[in-house]
């Protein structure tokens, strides 16, 4: 599978278009969600998602495999996501259906609230730390990975992340997941 | 909160799965981009090879100089000329001048018109020779470049070296032989040795041209001069060799020029003939090269599935009802098909709206008040022995000149990125123009558009001003994603910015499609739009294009807007639509008109509506007030057809062996005394005037008086019946028995009736396409 990336990668650098449309196909979920957990309506993401595949066809080559194609997409979309609100400069809303877009497994109407409330919250935090909080918690990277795809060290991740947390009024609960790197 | 739960938030975020369609537009737009970037790339690859380099030129547009034009023939090959040249001086002179001379059509220097066209012509073919070497927006590749200039070099070469050998063979006063320069070696090799000839020629013309008026004595002094140079031999030498030398310089150079003449509109041919010939090559191949990169979707058109109406039995059901249906765009979408030498695919075929794009001469009624006054006629079924076809026509009043309301339209226009062809935004912009013609100066127009974000291009304003937004439509340019929603609510704020109720106000959209981003849901854009229709705002929506053309969002959003759907394939359709039924097309005359025919068990006892599968209402939605139907602009025409099969005919539905029919028993009785056996059926149209939420009705019997034989039929029953028939053969011809398109054009050539604009010669074409077309497609 990886290798079949690989190889595509590769050959749509070269120039093969079929390869590049492949490709596209079969990252466009990804950078769908990326977009949307960014954003938070489906309009929006739809249309960071759009113009990210349009970069995406101008900058496939600047592709070095120094790391995995997905962070480097990743730091594709938010490159994207952040230059498209820039030009938006619309309000970027909750979904209005968030209850349908929330997944809270089989937890009571008051835990979809809280949730709500907490993404209302996540939505409304600078840029930067929105965007840590996302990949590292939702996304899952690593900070090293965040890092990559956010284009600055990891020691910034990580304080981006602290930062959103002493936002939002999380406490550490003693069972640290995060690792302290640097 | 705590940390488990914000990761668990965060973790359980799931967004929703993305929109098959928005996906598809993206990858279809980033694969436009793909393709031009690569294009991009090998056009201005850089390099330290010889060919490969670029040079700078400086744009006029961005007033900056940019490093893109590559010098194709660089300083290296012309040094090595000039040393060659230079070292040979007297012969390469000679060479030269002959090379020209004999190269040169002879008559190009007598003077005279004729000559002159032959000039600019020879310059043409020349250039557009020319264009194919280096400068941006080429197709040549670098390879083919670099072999074309080292071929070249060695012609160069090689023809100084023989006529180096032949010279001192043969001393310096002797003829030389004409420079044999390797042909064959490419394609583009051949034109070669006619290139020197040619290049000298554009040089001296354009040198002649520039005393303002082309004087043909001054090219003739020259070859003159040269033989008598020739004759003089040795005592040139000295001045011959310079000559020889800028000669040289100026062929190894050629190439020079020819990028500049690239770059910007070709100064040479221009300035040498004016108002001979106004040679164009560069155009066709900016064309050739624009059209690769165009946006072309295939194949992904959506239309609404419909099955064709069911033949009904009139004592099970005796009452149809169906809201009327002004719409045309299904005919310009199968014309298109049909000329494109394809059968459009069923769904696209709409029997009613092919029907109703032609204008017919009901009687219209007197007044605004009453604005309609159906005329009906039964007539022999063509495509079945014994049936008959009631014939409902009904046109709408079509407001005097003077009476026309002010207009406030916002143009809603899709500039997205998919609009980037030729029969898109060119044609929008064109029709819009038109649509400015039948404005009248108070008239407001605004523009927005939408491509990844929408804007206003224009504010309201009044069509008095047309410079003003003849200069907005023109600078109009596609690029980016479709962000529809957002180009909706602002082309509704605006309309509501300058709403008058006395005025039609009305957003008109114009588009190829599909709203990839920005609505999740059409039916939420729908109930948008229909609530935007009750405080008085009509959308009226032109669709443009194909391959990937949303039909039934078109539809449905000009259903609910009140307005008209058309489809917009050619500049004739835009003048259809907007100008020669401009005031159908802008201004309601009645609103929710419903048809409903109550059909006579005595007289008749099956029927079919043909066509209006779409449209169907049930019973009691005739007069529930509520329910939304079709909208009649001024002056429109719209017919409806129903075969019936009359009592004792032959009947494709048997009677039930069981249950007989409540009706027939009573009926049974009545036959004999029944009051309305002359009648085949009942006919009750309700409407409501524009500005008012009550219907009003309008009621006619359909009698055995409307009875007409096929030669007493007018012409405009005998032509809808036609298009109604092929309309039925193109869906597959289920109810059409043996009906072939042969008898569609004999019916249609029976009843062409005036045909002012030749609307309905255009038809009859369309079958014969349709008739090949499906002879192909059998084979």
């Amino acid at each position: 599978m990886a290798e079949d990336i690989t190889a595509m990668i590769r050959a749509a650098q070269a120039g093969d278009g079929r390869a590049f449309e492949s490709l596209l196909q079969e990252h466009y979920e990804i950078i769908f969600r990326m977009a949307f957990k960014w954003c938070g309506n489906r309009a929006d993401a739809e249309d960071i998602t759009q113009n990210a595949c349009i970069k995406l066809a101008r900058n496939i080559e600047t592709y070095k495999f120094e790391a995995a194609f997905t962070s480097w997409l990743y730091r594709l979309v938010i490159n994207t996501a952040i230059d498209w609100k820039r030009q938006n400069k619309t309000h970027i809303a909750l979904p209005e259906h968030a209850d349908d877009t929330i997944s809270t497994g089989d937890s009571s109407a008051e835990d979809k609230l809280q949730a709500r409330e907490m993404l209302a919250q996540v939505m409304a935090l600078p840029e930067k730390e929105k965007t840590a909080l996302l990949l590292v918690f939702s996304e899952g990277l690593t900070h090293a990975e965040a890092a990559f795809a956010m284009g600055c060290k990891e020691s910034t991740v990580s304080w981006y992340v602290h930062e959103a947390r002493k936002k939002l009024g999380v406490k550490d609960d003693g069972k640290k997941k995060e690792r302290r790197h640097g | 909160m705590d940390d488990r739960q914000l990761e668990r938030i965060l973790k359980n975020i799931e967004s929703p799965v993305p929109d098959g369609n928005a996906k598809k537009r993206a990858v279809n737009l980033a694969l436009v981009e793909f393709d031009k970037h690569q294009k991009e790339k090998a056009e201005k690859r850089q390099g330290f090879s010889l060919f490969g380099r670029l040079t700078d030129s400086s744009d006029k547009n961005t007033r900056r100089t940019v490093m893109q034009r590559r010098l194709v023939y660089g300083g290296m090959a012309t040094a090595m000329v000039v040393v060659l040249a230079a070292t040979m001086s007297v012969t390469q002179q000679t060479a030269t001048f002959t090379k020209g001379a004999e190269l040169k059509p002879a008559p190009a220097y007598t003077g005279g018109g004729n000559d002159f066209s032959s000039i600019a012509t020879n310059i043409q073919t020349s250039q557009s020779w020319f264009s194919g070497w280096g400068g941006k927006a080429k197709e040549q590749r670098m390879a083919q470049n670099e072999s074309v200039s080292q071929t070249y070099a060695k012609a160069v070469e090689e023809s100084n070296k023989q006529n180096v050998e032949k010279a001192i063979n043969s001393g310096a006063s002797s003829l030389p032989v004409p420079v044999s320069t390797p042909t064959g070696k490419l394609s583009v090799g051949e034109n070669q040795p006619a290139d020197d000839g040619r290049v000298m020629e554009r040089e001296e013309i354009a040198s002649a041209d520039s005393a303002a008026a082309p004087k043909p004595s001054m090219p003739m002094q020259e070859p003159a001069k040269k033989s008598e140079m020739r004759a003089r031999g040795d005592l040139q030498a000295q001045v011959a060799g310079g000559r020889a030398y800028t000669e040289a310089d100026r062929l190894a150079r050629q190439k020079m020029p020819e990028t500049k003449a690239m770059a910007s509109p070709p100064p040479a041919s221009v300035a040498i003939a004016p108002g001979v010939i106004a040679p164009q090559p560069p155009i066709v191949m900016n064309d050739e090269e624009m059209g690769q990169n165009y946006y072309k979707d295939v194949g992904r058109d959506k239309f609404e599935h419909v099955d064709d109406n069911p033949p009904k039995v009139v004592s099970a059901e005796p009452v149809s009802t169906f809201s009327i249906d002004v719409d045309t765009s299904s005919y310009s979408f199968m014309r298109r098909q049909l000329n494109e030498g394809v059968l459009p695919q069923k769904d696209a075929v709409r029997i009613e709206e092919m029907v109703n794009y032609f204008d017919y001469d009901y009687p219209v009624a007197d007044t605004k008040e009453a604005p309609f006054k159906p005329t009906v006629a039964v007539e022999p079924c063509p495509w079945k022995a014994g049936d008959k076809l009631i014939h409902i026509g009904i046109k709408g009043y079509d407001l005097p000149a003077g009476e026309h309301p002010h207009s406030n339209l916002v143009f809603l226009l899709d500039t997205s990125g998919s609009m980037n062809s030729p029969d898109k935004l060119p044609l929008v912009i064109q029709s819009m123009k038109l649509l400015l013609d039948s404005l009248q100066p108070d008239d407001t127009v605004a523009i927005v558009t939408y491509a990844g974000n929408a804007g206003t291009a224009l504010e309201p304003t009044a069509v008095r001003d047309k410079a003003r937004i003849l200069s907005v439509l023109e600078n109009l340019g596609a690029g980016g994603s479709t962000a529809g929603a957002e180009g909706i609510r602002q082309a509704y704020n605006l309309a509501e910015s300058h709403f008058d109720k006395k005025s039609v106000n009305r957003v008109i959209l114009a588009t190829d499609g599909d709203f990839n981003v920005g609505i999740t849901d059409p039916n939420e854009l729908k109930s948008y739009i229909e609530r935007e229709r009750k405080t008085g705002i009509f959308l009226s929506v032109l669709s443009f294009g194909e391959g990937n053309l949303n039909d039934q969002l078109m539809q449905d959003l000009a259903q609910n807007g009140n307005g008209v759907a058309a489809y917009i394939d050619n500049l004739n359709e835009a003048r259809k639509v907007l100008v020669k039924e401009a005031t159908s097309t802008l201004f309601p005359i009645a609103k929710d008109v419903k048809i409903q025919v109550e059909f006579n068990p005595a007289t008749v006892a099956e029927y079919r509506l043909i066509g209006y599968e779409s449209r169907h209402l049930n019973r009691e939605d005739f007069n529930n007030d509520k329910i939304d139907a079709g909208d009649v602009g001024a002056g429109k025409a719209v017919t409806a057809l129903y075969e019936i099969t009359p009592v004792g005919g032959q009947r494709l539905v048997d009677d039930s062996r069981y249950q007989k029919p409540l009706a027939t028993e009573a009926l049974d009785k009545s036959k004999s005394d029944n009051a309305f056996s002359g009648e085949y059926a009942f006919l009750k149209i309700r409407y409501k005037l524009p500005d008012e939420d009550t219907s009003k009705l309008i009621t006619t019997p359909i009698t055995t008086s409307d009875d007409r034989t096929l030669e007493s039929v007018s012409d405009d029953t005998g032509w809808a019946t036609a298009v109604a028939g092929f309309g039925q053969v193109l869906r597959g011809g289920k109810y059409t028995g043996e009906f072939t398109y042969d008898d569609v054009i004999n019916l249609a050539q029976a009843h062409k009736g005036k045909d002012e604009y030749g609307y309905r010669s255009e038809f009859i074409q369309l079958v014969r396409l349709a008739k090949s077309a499906a002879a192909i497609q059998k084979n």
